[in-house]
């Protein structure tokens, strides 16, 4: 037996209390009797005939001993692991994360989680109308049994339960769980997980009854928890790739790295992982055809999940940009340079503009007759179908806020930009506003169709923004995020559980989708659809795909730093004020302390019986 | 009568006579037959002529008959000496009536049917008055008189101021019922019948008192007087009981649900007595003193012959 709050034990304390009132007890009647021989015999005799009559005048004390001591006990809410239980809904949510696959608990963390969650169901006291529900947050959230006193449905949903290589999407479970119980005042959450968990804070102020049973106990893991591929800045014809090595050991680590190319080793190097700390590696790889780059991180530890990270790494295409303007020194210097591969056309008319052939498309202060369908840098045009509303001007409007935490706007600040001039236009739905002025956003980038759009609302031309290193560096990260190659090799590159979506351009009614298992799953694309979606990426690797006639492949990864870090959380915590402490017991708790003041309860009336009996 | 009994008791009371098993033993004359031989109408033995006999004792028809003589020989009649114990210590106060009250009916009943069979009759009022304070010097002397009145009453016609002084007695002290026994056991040059009234509620307890009486040679009657409320107690609750003489303090707490076992438990004690009684020739009375006391008198006492 277990105590939840064993701070009630101070409660304890009141137990001399009770033998300070038995010694200040109500003053006996005295009555003068012939003799009390009588009396004296009889009390003999009644003694001779109760061997527990010994304790007969402690009675009274014994009583309240009890009653006290009973509801101390319910105060420190009781709970046997594993027992009979009577919650009458109980929500079992098991964690089905990567970092569940941790081999510190025998056989896995999840194997022992699903244990205790099976021994959960055998305490379930179905016949007094004990329900459960079976939930596993693995990359989503998914209601494997609906509410059911069924025991064996129950064990089947949790033995068909299976762990999965995603992070954890605990959030969403847990509201799931939250509204199953939220009308039921006898409903509990039974989280099964090493509680490897980021933010849980939206349940801070709700009255979450949430058991935690944690399993899991060593923390020894050292994975990948970054990877990306990018040209070569000093050799464009190599690929440089950068990976992120997180050790959660207190203790340095020497692994040994490896780098393959479409299976094939091109590359290994021996590496010290600094203990709590997160180590960078570089690989510079030439590559001759499109392919997928693997590392693999050797190195003993308890979680073999994030040892090994994937990204499909696509041959560097040219990015031909169209520059419209009547004239533009800074944006087409900025243009010129914003990478190695662009290749800058010219045209003071937009009648030059030939659809398909440029990737991305600057309209500087021009209007089109007819909008090119391909992605868009838009400076000071509007069209009206953009934006709801009049298009109105503005004043030097003052810069007062951006987002810099958006790609487009990376390294990008707008200190000191001062601007003559801009639109004034209503916030769209089809984008976010990376920059305002008190009255209108200046910035926006968005998606339009199959179309990505950045939008500047003023020209630069009449700012002081060209003049600053931001303009270039923002012009490089805009063509950088307008060019459909990268958009591609970031479509390439998901976590394990995120849905793959790739923009579908021309129609496709047939596909098949090829695990990292080998398994080939055909699917059938509705003719009017305008991406295309994968979303059992349940486990990492490479996924190829056969859209058509076209082939492509892309890798899911875990690369999450907090699920790398698998040591077990004896709290959850929910916002900065409420913790959920884990339960040290293994199995379910049950918590008697109702029991307990019940029968505390029976005392105290019995109590109240004996009282009138004996003085009736 | 003073009050003590009813006209109608008294009367049924006369037609009776106190039946003693054993001979009487007194060496006054009285009515009763004693192993003496001596002057009387009833006959009792013969025995051969010796020198010096009274020649008026000779039968006369036996020596015509068979030329020898005999004596005749007739039973000496003695009185039969009663004697009386009564319990006046403070418990005997209780009850309702109080128990000495109901006890000098008794004795005052006995007492009447032994004077009005020539008996002598003797009360013994124990304990000892106790006079402490000068103011109640008076009353103690009139107590001691009154006792020494009661040592010894003869003849029907002292009944009445035997029953003045029975009702004149006060109760108070400390009951040492074996040593009043032993007491009243050396006090007496003969043996008769010994009528014991009390509680026998003496915490010394009062087997050593009886045996003295029952080695004595007394045919003894103990009478147990207890007070309906000692039977049946009706208060009920967290007690401290207080010794009426001892001062003894008893806690104790007593409900409903324990009656039944307290009843167990008295009756079990005047069973212990009853048996310690009969196994000893004694005749056992216990009594409420809340019962009628004709019941005891008529019916109880003439059944057990006492008297008949």
């Amino acid at each position: 037996m277990n105590f939840l709050t064993p701070l009630a034990f101070w409660f304890a304390l009141s137990l001399p209390v009770v033998v300070v009132f038995y010694l200040l007890k109500r003053k006996r009647v005295t009555r003068v009797v012939p003799s009390t021989l009588l009396w004296q015999r009889f009390l003999a005799e009644t003694q001779a005939s109760a061997p527990m009559q010994r304790l007969r005048h402690n009675w009274l004390l014994l009583l309240q001993l009890l009653l006290l001591l009973l509801l101390v006990l319910a105060l420190a809410r009781p709970f046997f692991a594993g027992k009979a239980g009577f919650g009458r809904l109980q929500v079992v949510v098991l964690d089905a994360s990567a970092s569940m696959q941790a081999v510190d608990e025998i056989p896995s963390r999840f194997e022992r989680a699903r244990k205790e969650a099976l021994a959960l169901v055998d305490s379930l006291a179905s016949g007094k109308g004990g329900q459960m529900v079976v939930l596993v947050a693995g990359a989503n959230a998914e209601v494997r049994q609906s509410a059911t006193s069924e025991k064996a449905a129950l064990r089947r949903a949790l033995e068909g339960a299976k762990v999965t290589d995603s992070p954890t999407r605990l959030a969403e479970a847990l509201r799931v769980a939250e509204t199953l119980i939220r009308d039921r005042p006898d409903g509990e959450i039974h989280l099964f997980s090493d509680g490897a968990i980021p933010e849980l804070a939206e349940f801070e102020t709700r009255d979450l009854r949430l058991v935690f049973h944690k399993v899991g106990r060593g923390s020894r893991n050292a994975g990948i928890v970054a990877f990306d591929v990018k040209p070569n800045p000093e050799d464009v014809a190599k690929r440089a790739l950068f990976l992120s090595l997180a050790n959660h050991q207190s203790i340095p680590v020497e692994a040994r790295l490896e780098l393959a190319f479409d299976g094939q080793l091109i590359d290994t190097k021996s590496i010290t992982l600094a203990a709590t700390n997160t180590t960078p590696a570089v690989f510079i790889a030439s590559q001759s055809r499109d392919g997928v780059f693997t590392a693999r991180l050797v190195v003993e530890d308890d979680l073999a999940a994030d040892n090994q990270a994937s990204v499909v790494s696509l041959l560097p295409q040219p990015v031909r940009v169209l520059l419209v303007t009547r004239g533009n020194r800074f944006l087409e210097k900025a243009l010129a340079a914003a990478g190695p591969n662009v290749e800058l056309a010219l045209s003071a008319d937009h009648s030059a503009v030939d659809e398909g052939r440029h990737d991305v498309v600057v309209l500087d202060d021009v209007a089109p007759s007819e909008w090119p369908k391909g992605n868009l840098i838009a400076i000071h045009v509007a069209p009206t179908n953009w934006f709801e509303g009049t298009i109105g001007e503005l004043d030097s409007p003052p810069i007062v806020n951006w987002r810099n935490t958006h790609p487009l706007l990376r390294f990008v600040s707008f200190d000191s930009v001062q601007l003559a001039k801009a639109l004034s236009v209503k916030p769209p739905s089809w984008g976010i506003s990376l920059m305002d002025a008190p009255q209108s956003p200046l910035l926006i980038a968005g998606d339009i169709g199959r179309q990505r759009v950045v939008w500047v609302g003023f020209d630069t031309l009449e700012s002081t923004w060209p003049l600053r290193i931001s303009f270039p560096i923002f012009i490089a990260n805009a063509v950088d995020w307008l060019n459909p190659a990268t958009a591609k090799a970031e479509q390439f590159l998901v976590k394990s559980g995120e849905a793959f979506r790739l923009p579908l351009t021309s129609p496709v009614t047939e596909a098949t989708v090829t695990g990292p298992d080998g398994k080939v799953h055909p699917v059938t694309v509705a003719p009017q659809a305008s991406e295309f979606v994968w979303g059992d990426t349940g486990v990492q690797g490479v996924y190829r795909v056969q859209l058509g006639t076209n082939r492509l492949a892309f890798a899911a990864n875990l690369l999450d730093a907090a699920e790398s870090n698998i040591r077990p959380r004896e709290t959850l915590d929910l916002g900065r004020f409420t913790q959920v402490k884990a339960t040290t017991e293994k199995d379910a708790n049950l918590e008697y302390w109702r029991w307990f003041a019940l029968a505390g309860l029976a005392v105290m009336l019995g109590e109240w019986w004996w009282f009138h009996r004996r003085t009736a | 009568m003073a009050g003590i009994l009813t006209p109608q008791i008294l009367r049924r009371l006369e037609q009776f006579q106190l039946i003693a098993a054993r001979r009487a033993k007194s060496s006054a004359k009285g009515e009763r037959r004693s192993r003496a031989r001596g002057q009387s109408v009833e006959f009792a033995d013969y025995r051969n002529y010796v020198l010096g006999d009274d020649l008026r004792y000779l039968d006369w028809n036996l020596f015509g008959r068979l030329d020898r003589l005999f004596l005749k020989l007739y039973e000496e009649e003695r009185e039969l000496p009663v004697r009386i114990f009564l319990d006046a210590s403070e418990s005997m106060a209780f009850g309702l009536p109080a128990k000495f009250d109901f006890a000098r009916q008794i004795a005052a009943a006995i007492g009447y049917v032994a004077l009005c069979g020539f008996d002598r009759v003797s009360v013994h009022v124990f304990p000892e008055p106790q006079a402490v304070q000068e103011s109640e010097l008076a009353g103690y002397t009139h107590q001691m008189a009154i006792r020494g009145a009661l040592r010894g009453v003869r003849g029907k016609k002292s009944s009445l101021q035997y029953f003045s002084n029975l009702t004149a007695l006060r109760v108070g002290g400390v009951a040492d019922f074996n040593s009043a026994m032993k007491r009243g056991v050396l006090e007496s040059r003969q043996a008769g019948v010994a009528v014991v009234l009390s509680d026998f509620l003496d915490p010394a307890g009062y087997e050593p008192g009886l045996m003295a009486l029952v080695g004595r040679g007394f045919q003894v009657n103990a009478i147990q007087i207890l007070s309906p409320e000692e039977l049946d107690p009706s208060t009920f609750g967290d007690l401290r009981l207080v010794d009426s003489e001892t001062g003894n303090l008893q806690e104790v707490t007593f409900g409903r649900y324990r009656l039944a076992a307290y009843r167990q438990s008295v009756a079990n004690y005047v069973q212990r007595l009853r048996e310690f009684c009969q196994a000893r020739g004694a005749h056992f009375f216990s009594i409420s003193s809340g019962e009628p006391i004709e019941d005891l008198l008529l019916r109880q006492l003439r059944t057990s012959e006492m008297w008949g």
